[in-house]
């Protein structure tokens, strides 16, 4: 198992020594019953619709990506992960396709029309003033159930 | 992404995390989280397979049923890397000099040559997939190649894209040009192992060679920006290498 103890010294040395953010009093919400989920898909791999301006290195922002779009590229600032399965499948990392069959079977209630993407490098309480904005947009949508997936 | 869901939850909406790094977890203790063992790049495990993706989000979605929190699993399968690395990593000993690079010219050419032969696997790829993710830098595919041997050549060429200054840019370009070889190759020779597309791509192609000559000059550049993006590990695949490249502390952040 990768764990951060067997991890090679220059990744060791930069994700042991970053600096992690404290959340007291931790909110918890019921989730709705399954078949009422309607579900978001937040992912941190500053993917973006083709055209739209690329994500800045240590972005705070985020790009709004429609149900139905396909035509995605992707502007993270960090290379040591695969970019290779995302090229294959938007599935890999963004599971649109999936939702909806889940949505189609009844496993969840329904798919949000928009869905969201950070820039992972950034520090994430930074990110906070954005995550605020894309939770409004989420009310406005009707969503309920956030599933967060990174690179 | 621990913090995301924190913040999220915190606004009213039952959140559920996939994650890579399980000491990140722990620490932060998001409501609900699914550990993965997985290469980064692939949260749902693997392209081209729906059973698996959905295995992956079924696991996640199960822990809606936990009563109380935090919640935090493991998946059940590891899909292996090497040596304790999450990705592809460069070979500590192979790293290029200035003196190494010779012609430009000649090197732009080679690599010309090799896009010209890729071309008819990736529009393959293309047609195939239906889509494609290069185009990240809005750049014209033939000019990526010139673009990046320009800054080869110690020129730092204008960025043709409103907003972008030439460093991002070139970055872009960079991704734009891996993904143009990786792209032809999975998908032409059914290729799906990061492995063997890193070591094909920065260790055998002249693309490879090419970056590598890149990182050569950032790493001597008098350039603030482009030398934070050797220090930063933003243009070769060492941040899971055995050994920092000579000269940088690799993770320079």
């Amino acid at each position: 198992m990768v764990r951060l103890t067997e991890m090679p010294v220059v990744a060791h040395g930069f994700i042991s020594e970053l600096e992690l953010p404290r959340f007291d009093n931790p909110a918890w919400v019921k989730p709705a019953a399954p078949e009422k989920r309607r579900v978001a898909i937040v992912s941190t791999a500053a993917v973006s619709r083709r055209g739209e301006r690329p994500f800045s290195w240590l972005a705070r922002d985020y790009r709004v990506i429609g149900k139905h779009d396909r035509d995605l590229v992707m502007t993270h600032v960090a290379v040591e992960y695969d970019r290779t399965a995302w090229q294959q499948d938007l599935n890999t990392i963004i599971p649109l396709d999936r939702l909806e069959e889940m949505a189609q079977a009844g496993e969840i209630g329904s798919v949000a029309e928009e869905h969201y993407t950070f820039m992972g490098a950034a520090d994430p309480v930074d990110m906070e003033k954005s995550a605020r904005e894309v939770a409004a947009r989420m009310k406005q949508d009707g969503v309920d159930t956030v599933f967060l997936v990174p690179i | 992404m621990c913090g995301l869901a924190h913040y999220f939850e915190s606004a009213g909406f039952a959140t559920v995390l996939v994650g890579f790094v399980r000491e990140h977890i722990e620490a932060i203790a998001p409501p609900r989280a699914l550990w993965l063992d997985f290469p980064m790049g692939r949260p749902l495990g693997k392209p081209n397979d729906p059973a698996y993706q959905l295995r992956v989000i079924r696991a996640a979605f199960e822990l809606f049923e936990r009563p109380s929190g935090p919640v935090l699993e493991d998946f059940p399968d590891v899909i292996p890397v090497n040596n304790g690395r999450m990705g592809y990593a460069l070979p500590p000993g192979l790293v290029l000099t200035i003196d190494d690079i010779g012609d430009v010219a000649a090197l732009l050419a080679r690599v010309e040559q090799e896009m010209d032969a890729l071309r008819p696997a990736y529009d393959a790829a293309v047609a195939a997939r239906g889509r494609t993710t290069v185009g990240a830098s809005d750049m014209d595919i033939d000019q990526f190649a010139p673009f990046i041997a320009a800054f080869v050549r110690g020129e730092k060429p204008k960025s043709p894209r409103k907003g972008v200054t030439p460093i991002p840019m070139l970055k872009l370009v960079v991704e734009d040009l891996a993904a143009y070889y990786t792209e032809a190759r999975t998908h032409r020779d059914a290729i799906d192992d990061i492995e063997t597309m890193g070591r094909w791509f920065w260790e055998e192609t002249e693309a490879g060679r090419l970056l590598l000559s890149l990182e050569a000059v950032a790493l001597e550049s008098d350039d603030k920006v482009l030398r934070a993006i050797v220090d930063m590990s933003l243009i070769t695949p060492r941040f899971w290498s055995e050994g920092p490249l000579p000269g940088s502390s690799g993770s320079g952040w």
